[in-house]
């Protein structure tokens, strides 16, 4: 029936403005999706947060006994317990995302210039449908690679005895742990931000490049200060998509992190990097079976709720930080 | 005004396609629920069960046993699979004796070691024993890496009340969140030890079962109940106005031979109406 409605003027309303209206209203939808899933999500936390207060962020007691105990207190239909210390979770969701985060930004930077700039041209075109490629690889793919290769090289071949014996019987040392999780997740976000970057890069003016070569600054320093410093908004915005990304991972993570409720400790020394934990994410894909006993299920949402508080914070964060840099023209 | 009557003829025509099947096979949907860990069982009972009645079709979800008897109780599910015994606040549901299955200890093939005492096994996994040179008749003398499953998992509730008595899995478990991944723990780690489903624990699997006081892990030892870690695997229907498909098919499950030849080469061992 479209083509019989005059385009503009007339009785009805024009093309522009029905597609201005409905496009308004899935905006609007989305938004009240947005605000009823939080709205939710909170409600349904709300019991745990009020039973512990600030204390449920803090540190106190073993983590999985209590997870346990709250579980139980629900399938017996007892008084539902709901004492919960959840920051041997948050911790390890900290130290594996910064790390992650760190290290991937870091190569993803120089990848992303080498491949813009750098590159040989026949080299450029395998490479970015490369990146791409690897940026949407399913995770789990990367768990299971992490299980049989990484962890496994990581227990028989780096971790000595002497090691394994010094922590016993408070921890077991056997591959899975930090290093494994790390390395997993740089690899799987490395990509993300790779693509991201170098979209940012080439963005860049060609005449601003032009114009600083024109100078006779050779090309490294011109990429670096010119166009570097140019695409810093990108910069963040992939970083801010690779650590969204990174804070919500739960398969693989609770495949090659260890799976238990433990506080790795830097005091520990070398040690460190082969403790064993589990992050925020993980414990609810840990722990789904048990959604049918509340208090359990109102844990979960208070976990569910900090990772989607971390999620709004760091885009916000992106945000602010984007706003000093406005000056050079440049959007991501 | 023509093209729009060719996009309705064709949209009637994708309806027509879409509303086909469903006029067509009437067929009648069973909805159950429960254990997670049967679920690969199930799947293959399901499959030749509708290879015989076409009449039949399954949807499973595996959300846990206690949540299965839970979806029986509230009339969501038609009937549901738990992997523990019945339970005073099962009430409103009949439960039947399907099949048995057997939690197999098992290690990796380079440790020497053939049998361990139920004792022995609730020291490890409550990590009072750490070292394989405290066990006899193992040729390892480093750290034991105890791999066991998530404190949400049937499996790890069993052999949490048939071994530890009642106690919580030492920290120094590791915890996976399959059988699968316990299995594959073991094969790669010579000093790891953990409890596995008897399917998972065959002879492919890259893992060596252990004899646990004296006793192999294999169907004849669960079928008489020697073993120690032998349970039986439940279903559940509601007391009152069960479904007559349901029953059909449990009936079939716990009584038919060829539904215990099913049994057995899917990795658990028939029961034949205990």
């Amino acid at each position: 029936m479209q083509e019989e409605i005059p385009l503009e003027g007339g009785s009805g309303w024009s093309q522009d403005q029905r597609a201005e209206l409905v496009l308004g209203a899935l905006v609007c939808l989305v938004v009240c999706l947005l605000a009823a899933m939080l709205a939710f999500v909170l409600h349904e936390a709300w019991p745990s947060f009020s039973h512990n207060g600030l204390s449920w962020f803090g540190n106190g007691g073993s983590v999985d006994n209590q997870i346990q105990a709250i579980f139980t207190s629900g399938d017996v239909k007892g008084a539902p317990v709901y004492t919960f210390h959840a920051w041997p979770l948050l911790w390890s969701t900290i130290i594996i995302t910064g790390a992650a985060v760190l290290i991937a930004f870091v190569s993803s930077l120089f990848v992303a210039v080498f491949v813009v700039e750098f590159a040989p041209d026949w080299l450029k075109r395998v490479l970015e449908p490369v990146v791409r490629l690897l940026a949407s690889v399913p995770s789990v793919v990367y768990g299971l690679l992490g299980v049989l290769i990484l962890v496994p090289l990581i227990g028989n071949d780096l971790i000595t005895q002497q090691e394994k014996v010094s922590v016993n019987p408070t921890i077991q040392l056997s591959g899975y742990g930090l290093l494994a999780a790390v390395l997993v997740l740089t690899v799987m976000i490395a990509p993300i931000m790779i693509a991201v970057f170098a979209d940012g890069l080439r963005a860049v003016p060609r005449n601003w490049l032009e114009g600083s070569l024109a100078l006779g600054i050779n090309q490294w320093r011109t990429f670096w200060h010119v166009a570097v410093r140019t695409a810093r908004p990108a910069l963040i915005a992939g970083t801010v998509l690779a650590t969204a990304r990174a804070l919500g991972e739960s398969v693989m993570l609770s495949m090659v992190s260890g799976g238990v409720g433990f506080a790795p400790n830097p005091a520990d020394g070398l040690i460190f990097f082969f403790e064993p934990s589990r992050g925020l994410a993980s414990t609810i894909l840990f722990n789904t079976e048990e959604l049918d006993s509340p208090p359990m299920k109102h844990t979960l949402y208070a976990i569910a709720a900090v990772l989607l508080f971390s999620a709004v914070m760091l885009s916000f964060t992106g945000w602010a930080a984007k706003q000093p840099m406005k000056r050079y023209g440049m959007v991501a | 005004m023509r093209s729009t009557t060719r996009r309705l003829a064709l949209l009637a025509t994708v309806l027509g396609v879409l509303a086909l099947p469903a006029t067509a096979a009437a067929r009648q949907v069973l909805i159950g629920s429960g254990s997670s860990a049967e679920q690969p069982i199930l799947n293959v009972l399901f499959k030749a069960y509708s290879k015989l009645h076409r009449s039949i079709a399954f949807v499973y979800t595996p959300n846990g046993g206690n949540a299965g008897v839970k979806d029986v109780q509230s009339g969501r599910s038609a009937f549901a699979v738990n992997t523990r015994p019945p339970l005073p606040s099962d009430s409103g549901t009949t439960q039947y004796k399907l099949y048995l299955d057997g939690l197999c200890v098992a290690v990796n093939p380079a440790n020497s070691l053939a049998n361990l005492s139920v004792n022995t096994t609730k020291n490890i996994f409550l990590g009072l024993s750490t070292s394989w040179s405290g066990i006899p008749g193992s040729n390892l003398s480093t750290t034991i890496d105890p791999i066991g499953r998530n404190s949400t998992a049937g499996s790890y509730t069993f052999f949490q009340s048939a071994i530890l008595g009642g106690k919580t899995q030492a920290s120094n478990v590791i915890p996976q969140t399959s059988d699968g991944l316990v299995a594959t723990a073991i094969k790669n780690d010579a000093n790891a030890i953990g409890y596995v489903g008897l399917a998972h624990a065959g002879s492919g699997s890259g893992i060596k079962p252990l004899t646990l006081n004296g006793v192999a892990c294999n169907a004849t030892t669960i079928k008489n109940e020697t073993y120690p870690l032998f349970r039986y695997i439940w279903g559940v229907l509601p007391t009152a106005h069960p479904s007559v498909a349901a029953e059909r098919f449990l009936d079939w499950l716990r009584t038919d031979h060829n539904a215990g030849r099913i049994i057995a080469r899917a990795g658990a061992v028939p029961a034949f109406n205990k």
